[in-house]
């Protein structure tokens, strides 16, 4: 435990060091927590839960805690990085100032595979620059006493070999992100053919809150609510930095579905979708078990074959779906138009669209009520159905009063459960039209008709064509993580009452 | 609960009806029409697994010029052209990606087994405050939609990366650590079903001869609860065998990419022509989980149900 302790606070320190006090605190407090189980005698038993518990903190707890703590913030492209950081970040940006030295250059590699150049200024000197280190005066050879190229550069120095023609302008790419020479004398590889000293473009004075870019001029003032610099034309700095900005996000989200636009839409799909979605899986699923319920062979391998689909990786099936509906090559649509000479666009056809993600989500779902559906019918007491024939009930009335309370008395939970993983079900959205058909007028990213509200706040906050918003995803993540907490505590509370109502059965 | 008295006489109202018309016109209509739609549930079912399997055997490759039956096959080594692609070609490390899964899904899945058993096993036995509030507390934790916290989830690992090597991005350590926490509630919740079913005079038996929680727990109910553990523990793989999305994003190596990751990138733009492959490989990795399923199916029912009702 001692052992524990120590590696654990070192961690922190470090982390924290670093200035993620808020990661650090979370391995701090794990670590209390740990200790506390371990020495309060009253509370020992929890010592058996403490390893669940450790990583429930760290992996769920904190990751929970940073998103609660982003959907404050501005986070998002162009604000990814402290103040403090951005300035650092534009500090190193460099730019060829008017009338600064400018070189011909020569680029060296030695065995490690780290670059050097030979730099030859404007005035014939040579020097040979090394990243990091000061410029070292060298001369070219005349005497042709050692092999030079054309330029009477050594073919070797120090080491280095000359890299020439093709090798030269592989290095090119590699060599193009480097500073060569020290603080002082910074060169950089500007085109194919030239060098340049380089000067800091943007500088931070501190006093007036100012950032200034060299290289026109131009002072831009920081506005710290904002999180950008602006200058007096109202353009702003390349970077902008990271602030909270309250419940900026919030209301952002809120008065965008309360005026009922793409949002609003997306809202009224989530909820659709997983209501109806669990509900069709549940009543088909039962209604297969049903049909497949009796101990003939071939009942038995049919039930064998349908926990096939529930077995497939759905990262498989979901493409193997997104496929078979694709209007040009997919085998659906082909079906479709041979049997009825039409067929729907299913990629772009919002409703179409939508009727496809239920069924696919059929087919995702009802085998898996199949399966749990047949255990919970062979659970049913026998005892009840021959007291309802005594009593003359026909087969439908059975059904209704005996199979049905009861099965649901037993799945009921599970059908809530599965409203909730609907809820956030991510992977059929994403996985069969990325969210779309894109709703006309949204963009950047778009707003899809299948979107629901977990796929939308993926793409804001992973998007690769629009601006990536962390702070507005994560906004909408603790919203839907509020509606989904709310449902879970009541499938608590509704399991507590099935419990009671089951041990009456 | 799956006992064959049961299972006998919830049939009773078929058999009954077969008694007393067994020549009707109506059990025989009735009777067809079962098998019909027994017939188009399994058709509807089965029919995107024999589209891959078709794929995987058709030689073309792209999905436009796919057939059902294969056609244009001159001999049987052309059927496996895509098989010989993904198992053979250098370009394409499979049977890395192959060992990458098993590794980390094996590791990952052992471990929350372990983690998950002794968690469920303080939940069933021991009385404390607040246990029930502690379950519904951890429960609403992991209701957190995942898929968001990965901001969070890359920004710790690079962090943790710094100082542990092992647990940073791009390293099988990191993505174990990620998956541990995924589920756990579930899992916790699905073993303390099951442990409530075992006896407690069992335990208090054993506590009376003076055995510790420990040694109860490690010989008596341990071995008791193995068909819940296999259970979960084949979920759990299955699981962390299927994932995509935290694989991706956590693991940036091409070599080290775990099977499902690989998969994708054969059809990454569009269903180009490298669609055969990935039907291969896609078959490849589900057979061995689907195997296992249908040896299990008892268990995976009742380990699925377990936890619902008991509480």
């Amino acid at each position: 435990m001692a052992w524990v302790d120590v590696v654990g606070a070192l961690l922190a320190v470090s982390i924290g060091s670093d200035g993620n006090w808020f990661f650090a605190s979370t391995i701090v407090l794990t670590l209390v927590m740990l200790n506390a189980v371990m020495l309060i005698p009253s509370i020992r038993p929890m010592r058996w839960i403490s390893p669940a518990l450790a990583i429930i903190f760290i992996l769920s707890l904190y990751p929970m805690f940073y998103t609660l703590y982003v959907a404050f913030t501005n986070f998002s492209d162009g604000h990814r990085a402290t103040k403090i950081e951005a300035i650092d970040l534009l500090a190193e940006r460099r730019f060829l100032p008017e009338g600064g030295a400018t070189y011909q250059w020569f680029v060296f590699q030695d065995q490690a595979g780290s670059y050097a150049l030979w730099l030859i200024d404007t005035d014939g000197n040579s020097f040979f620059a090394r990243p990091g280190t000061a410029f070292e005066a060298v001369t070219t050879s005349t005497s042709g006493s050692e092999p030079t190229n054309a330029e009477g550069v050594p073919v070797t120095y120090g080491g280095y070999t000359l890299l020439e023609r093709g090798a030269r302008f592989r290095a090119l790419s590699d060599i193009q992100s480097l500073t060569f020479g020290d603080q002082d004398n910074a060169v950089g590889v500007r085109s194919a053919e030239v060098a340049g000293a380089f000067a800091q473009q943007w500088t931070y004075d501190a006093q007036t809150d100012t950032l200034t870019d060299n290289a026109t001029g131009t002072g831009y003032l920081a506005n710290n609510t904002t999180g950008e610099f602006v200058a007096r034309d109202g353009s702003t700095a390349p970077v902008g930095f990271w602030v909270g900005i309250g419940f900026d996000n919030f209301t952002r989200i809120i008065r965008t579905t309360l005026s009922q636009g793409p949002l609003f839409r997306v809202v009224v799909w989530t909820f659709a979708f997983a209501v109806i979605g669990s509900l069709s899986g549940f009543s088909v699923g039962l209604l297969i078990a049903l049909l497949l319920n009796g101990n003939a062979i071939w009942l038995r391998v049919a039930r064998a074959l349908l926990i096939i689909p529930y077995a497939v990786p759905g990262l498989v099936s979901v493409l193997v779906w997104r496929g078979m509906l694709n209007a040009n090559i997919g085998v659906i649509p082909e079906v479709l138009h041979a049997v009825f000479g039409w067929s729907p666009t299913f990629s772009t056809d919002p409703v179409w669209a939508k009727v496809a993600v239920l069924v696919v989500n059929l087919w995702f779902s009802a085998p898996y009520f199949m399966l749990i559906g047949s255990g919970a019918l062979q659970g049913i007491p026998a005892v009840m159905y021959e007291a309802a024939q005594v009593d003359g009930a026909n087969r439908w009335e059975q059904f209704w009063q005996i199979t049905l309370p009861l099965v649901l008395v037993s799945l009921g939970p599970l059908i809530i459960a599965s409203i909730i993983f609907n809820f956030n079900n991510f992977f059929i959205m994403e996985g069969l039209f990325q969210g779309g058909p894109p709703m006309a007028g949204t963009s950047a990213p778009p707003v899809g008709h299948t979107d629901n509200l977990i796929s939308y706040t993926y793409r804001l906050a992973f998007s690769t064509g629009g601006t990536k918003d962390y702070g507005l995803a994560s906004a909408m993540g603790v919203i839907i993580f509020l509606i989904v907490g709310v449902m879970t505590m009541v499938q608590f509370h509704l399991m507590r009452t099935w419990e009671q109502v089951s041990e009456n059965v | 609960m799956s006992d064959a008295s049961a299972h006998t006489t919830l049939n009773r109202g078929f058999r009954a009806t077969k008694q007393r018309h067994p020549f009707a016109i109506g059990f025989w209509i009735l009777g067809g029409l079962r098998v019909v739609a027994v017939l188009s549930v399994l058709v509807f079912a089965l029919f995107p697994i024999i589209w891959v399997l078709s794929a995987s055997f058709n030689p073309g490759g792209s999905m436009s010029s796919q057939t059902i039956i294969p056609q244009n096959v001159d001999s049987v080594q052309e059927l496996f052209t895509n098989y010989n692609q993904l198992f053979n070609d250098p370009q394409v490390p499979f049977w890395r990606w192959v060992g990458n899964s098993l590794l980390v899904s094996g590791i990952s899945s052992t471990l929350i087994v372990l983690i998950a058993a002794i968690s469920a096993y303080a939940f069933s036995r021991f009385r404390f405050r607040f246990l029930r509030s502690l379950l519904l507390s951890i429960f609403l934790v992991q209701v957190f939609p995942n898929t968001l916290a990965m901001v969070a989830i890359y920004l710790m690992l690079l962090q943790l990366g710094k100082y542990v090597p092992a647990l940073g991005l791009n390293t099988y350590g990191g993505l174990i650590m990620i998956y541990l926490g995924g589920g756990m509630a579930l899992n916790i919740w699905l073993m303390k079903g099951f442990f409530d079913t075992v006896p407690r005079e069992i335990d208090e038996s054993a506590m009376v001869d003076g055995a510790t929680n420990l040694q109860i727990y490690w010989w008596l109910v341990f071995p008791l609860v193995r068909p819940i553990l296999a259970v979960v523990g084949l979920l759990a793989f299955a699981g962390t065998l299927n994932d995509f999305l935290l694989a991706r994003v956590l693991i940036t190596d091409r070599q080290n990419w775990t099977l499902m990751v690989g998969l994708y990138s054969f059809i990454e733009g569009q269903f180009s022509d490298r669609w055969g492959v990935f039907a291969a490989g896609a078959l490849f990795a589900a057979v061995p989980v689907v195997i296992l399923y249908l040896f299990l199916q008892r268990y995976i029912i009742s380990g699925l149900t377990a936890g619902a009702v008991k509480g």
